[in-house]
């Protein structure tokens, strides 16, 4: 499917103390590699925030590689645990939009690691060939507008920036949840944002009924009529004119 | 003239590194691109940019070009950033207007056989670079004070060694111990391994120089309740616990405790003997003076519950007017611009694991009450005898690896102790200079000697008569009679299954990080390694240093270690202070967030995430907002990465640098190979 000329394009964020020191690792003992990869390095995998992983993807990239040091030898303590909390949840978002998730990939090496990340970035760039090119049409683009609005929502980059310390001390209350109970909390939280998101994605082209959003976002009009009643309380959309006997929301101050 | 409104002036140098990038990458093609980039005012190729000339030309084509941006394409910025940056320095312009295209190690270096995309990703590279470069911004240097005084957590052997250094050197110097007197583990041991020197006997003289050094502020039966601040300039609260003893006005005759009538187990001689409510932590004590424990007293523990002043027979005893009833908690603060932390470790509680029968039959005990046992001041003033019925010992076994390299029990490291050999070996060896009839039998798993003498004396010890056997026993019995130990374990060499009846047992227990380490690397924002024990700056490079700027490790709190490991870590410790000490200012800069005081809605997520307290929510008018302490910030960007409100914008790896960088990397490309 992929044609003979496409070349993949990978953004790759790497730290700054261990798997950008394993890339100039892999450089110094000349371990050749897929060059499609672009390397954008930054002090701490804890720092990429999935906003630019979002908009690498409305950019046009085909797939994202965030590589981060080994848990216990972050530069900052606990920064990778951050980073893995961030992009687990970006690739819940990815998944939940109905992209593929397998596009944005997370993984640990260390300064010491040249091989290891020449190896896991052939790996990924023949993954991402295999998957073939993102194709951003109109259905994508609006899906990924929604996961960009749903990773820079207040409340969701609060439990998300919260996970790991609420998981290691506890919460407000000294009470400490098990990881998956307070994750499956966080998932329910991003998934009903996400909902909210691609409504607010499908409304950027225009006032819509109910019945039209619904069919667009292939969910059931109870749903929305519930997420709009939401969005209005929020006061991200409001009720317009009515069509058809049918009332039209559209986004506010659009 | 703000930095938005200057125009920006671009010049990239592009290396060729000799042939080790220009064999790959067309370099010629990719300045021509570079030539048609907005911004970019002046381009050069360099053979080797690195080079004095190299160098030279930049700050020339500075101030010839006017640039105000500058790009090298070459290395790695881990390898030459700082070089170039001086020379933006020299040249009159923020070293942070500067960026590294890294087209060797990560571009010519990684793909040789395809020149073509090599050249392209060099391009893709540097027009990323410009992309930043333009959108970077100055970041400035600051200065922070260095508070010339030191603290020292925990006075045994390490605490002390590192403040003596420190104190010696002109530092004012405290001292924080958790225990009524300083001296450690170290003064309850009978001999060292392997010269066998007299523990308390090398000990002692440093205990007291510590106790008398003009330079040294010694506070005792103390704790670090809290801590503030970051390097230079550390303000750390000590709880002082009363000891309703006069330090200065008691001489320890011990009059006050002959008298006192309450009875307890004495911790020093591992509860194999009695003290009193009032009492001395050990004979050589410093500060050499007796306290009074409140939770045992009869009179404070009245008082406390509001009834009569009773008993006071210490007070009556006492001649010198000494003791103290009305003495107060104390809470002191200090100012250190250094912190060395030296809290050690604690045993391995045996009783964890019942197989051994650990407190349950009086005849097994760990090799720190056997160290006891063996010394002169100890239970047995010395002399082999058991605990259950004080009879001489005519046959011993020794256990290796209790609570070390063990992975299914709670509690229990995986890590190797490395000191429990090496006690066993010295103690076979003192049991046979004692009583050399003695049958001692080592059961072990490896015996691990490494170390100066450690071997020879190892060996010593096998030519002594000391019966080793590879096996460890899976579990100990008594013998409700003679309180005699029967054990059973098959000896690996031969396969054979060995029962074997012995007087006594001692178990070669492992060491463990301490009460309360959790907690002290929670105040100082360490982190703590797998073992539980804290976590050095580097392995390798700089073991006694933390991650945490002017926090320093000394001894057995970052893994377990013999005597003079733990002391040479302390001097390295203290070094690395010294040098931290001996500057008036230092300076630095910070690639730290800037908070948007209009967006920031005081939730504190980047307070709770930040590893090092250098950011934290502040009462404003406004109402509460996030405040930057630059000088304690790493610039990691988590706060940044995860701030809900996008308040939070770092120095230089920006949003608007790295989304900039993004868009040119993904951009598609007008150029043709």
């Amino acid at each position: 499917m992929a044609n003979e000329s496409w070349k993949p394009s990978i953004i790759g964020f790497m730290c700054n103390w261990c798997s950008y020191a394993g890339a100039d690792l892999a450089g110094t003992s000349r371990i050749q590699y897929s060059p499609e990869i672009r390397i954008i390095r930054v002090l701490c995998s804890g720092r990429v925030d999935p906003k630019w992983i979002i908009k690498a993807f409305l950019k046009g990239a085909d797939g994202v590689i965030v590589l981060g040091c080994h848990f216990g030898d972050c530069h900052y303590i606990t920064g990778n645990y951050q980073a893995e909390k961030k992009i687990k949840a970006t690739q819940e978002i990815l998944e939940m939009a109905g992209l593929e998730k397998e596009r944005l990939y997370l993984d640990w090496v260390s300064a010491a690691e040249g091989m290891r990340f020449a190896k896991l970035v052939d790996q990924f760039t023949d993954k991402i060939r295999k998957l073939g090119p993102l194709k951003l049409d109109d259905e994508k683009r609006k899906k990924l507008t929604a996961a960009l609005l749903t990773v820079s929502n207040d409340k969701v980059r609060w439990v998300v920036g919260r996970e790991f310390s609420i998981i290691k001390d506890g919460n407000a209350f000294g009470e400490k949840l098990a990881p998956y109970e307070f994750h499956e909390q966080v998932k329910s939280i991003i998934k009903d944002n996400l909902k909210k998101s691609l409504i607010m994605a499908v409304l950027k082209s225009g006032p819509k009924t109910v019945r039209e959003i619904a069919s667009e976002l292939r969910e059931s009009e109870s749903e929305i009529l519930k997420q709009l009643v939401d969005l209005m309380r929020l006061d991200k959309v409001e009720m317009g004119e009515v069509k058809d006997r049918n009332p039209l929301f559209a986004l506010k101050g659009e | 003239m703000g930095a938005d409104s200057e125009e920006k002036r671009v010049g990239v140098f592009i290396c060729h590194c000799g042939l080790n990038i220009a064999a790959v990458v067309d370099v010629k093609k990719v300045a021509e691109w570079v030539r048609k980039l907005p911004h970019v005012v002046f381009v050069r190729e360099n053979i080797y940019t690195c080079s004095e000339t190299g160098q030279a030309q930049i700050y020339q084509d500075i101030k010839e070009h006017k640039l105000n941006r500058v790009v090298v394409a070459s290395c790695s910025p881990r390898m030459h950033e700082p070089t170039f940056q001086k020379v933006l320095e020299k040249a009159g312009l923020n070293p942070f207007l500067f960026e590294m295209a890294n087209i060797r190690e990560q571009c010519s270096w990684v793909h040789e056989r395809d020149k073509e995309s090599a050249t392209l990703k060099a391009f893709d590279l540097i027009r990323a670079s410009v992309s930043k470069v333009v959108r970077d911004e100055p970041v400035e240097k600051i200065r922070q004070e260095v508070k010339k005084e030191a603290l020292v957590i925990g006075g045994g052997v390490a605490g002390m060694n590192a403040a003596l250094l420190l104190a010696n050197a002109g530092i004012k110097t405290h001292l924080v111990e958790k225990d009524p007197s300083i001296g450690g583990h170290m003064a309850m041991l009978d001999k060292t391994f392997p010269t066998l020197d007299c523990s308390i006997c090398i000990l002692g003289p440093k205990m007291v120089e510590v106790g008398k050094h003009p330079n040294i502020n010694l506070i005792t039966y103390a704790e670090v309740i809290d801590v503030e601040g970051e390097v230079g300039n550390f303000r750390v609260k000590v709880r002082k616990k009363p000891r309703y003893v006069d330090v200065d006005k008691c001489v320890a005759c011990g009059d006050c405790a002959e008298k006192c009538p309450v009875k307890l187990p004495d911790e020093f001689n591992r509860g194999m003997t009695i003290r009193k409510a009032i009492y001395i932590q050990l004979p050589q004590a410093v500060p050499a003076a007796y306290l009074i424990e409140e939770e045992h007293c009869l009179r404070l523990k009245t008082l406390k519950k509001g009834g009569k002043e009773v008993c006071g027979l210490c007070l009556k005893a006492c001649e010198r007017d000494a003791i103290n009833f009305d003495d107060k908690e104390e809470i002191i603060e200090l100012n250190v611009g250094a912190v060395i932390i030296a809290t050690g470790f604690e045993i391995y509680d045996p009783s964890q694991e019942p197989k051994y029968g650990y407190r349950r039959f009086p005849n097994v005990v760990t090799q720190l009450d056997f160290e006891r046992i063996l010394n002169a001041d100890g239970p047995t003033k010395g002399e082999l005898r058991r605990p259950s019925d004080n009879k001489p010992i005519k046959s011993i076994a020794f256990i290796q690896c209790v609570g070390s390299r063990n992975e299914r029990e709670k509690g229990a490291g995986r890590y190797c102790s490395r000191v429990c050999c090496m006690i066993t070996a010295k103690q076979a060896f003192m049991i046979k200079e004692h009583e050399p009839d003695v049958e001692v039998y080592v059961y072990y798993i490896d015996m691990r000697t490494a170390g100066k003498g450690f071997e020879e004396f190892y060996q010593r010890g096998r030519k002594e008569g000391i019966t080793f056997l590879r096996g460890k026993p899976g579990k100990i019995e008594e013998d409700p009679e003679t309180h005699n130990l029967i054990l059973v374990a098959e000896d690996m060499d031969t396969g054979v299954l060995l029962e074997n009846e012995v007087d006594m047992v001692v178990l070669a227990t492992g060491l463990r990080p301490p009460q309360g380490l959790v907690e002290l690397a929670q105040k100082f924002h360490l982190s703590r390694s797998e073992d539980g024990f804290l976590m050095e700056a580097h392995p390798k490079l700089r073991p006694a240093e933390t991650p945490i700027d002017g926090v320093y490790l000394a001894g057995c709190v970052q893994f377990p270690k013999d005597i003079p490991d733990s002391v040479a870590q302390a001097g390295n410790a203290a070094a690395n202070a010294l040098g931290l000490l001996s500057k008036d200012y230092i300076e630095m800069t910070p690639l730290h967030p800037v908070i948007d005081l209009e967006k920031c809605i005081g939730c504190s997520l980047c307070e709770i995430n930040c590893p090092y307290k250098a950011i934290r929510v502040v009462k404003t008018e406004k109402g509460k907002k996030a405040e930057v302490i630059e000088i304690a910030c790493k610039g990691c960007g988590v706060c940044g990465a995860s701030c809900p409100e996008g308040a939070i914008e770092m120095k230089y790896y920006s949003d608007k640098g790295i989304e900039a960088m993004i868009d040119a990397l993904l951009e598609k490309k007008e150029v043709e190979v």
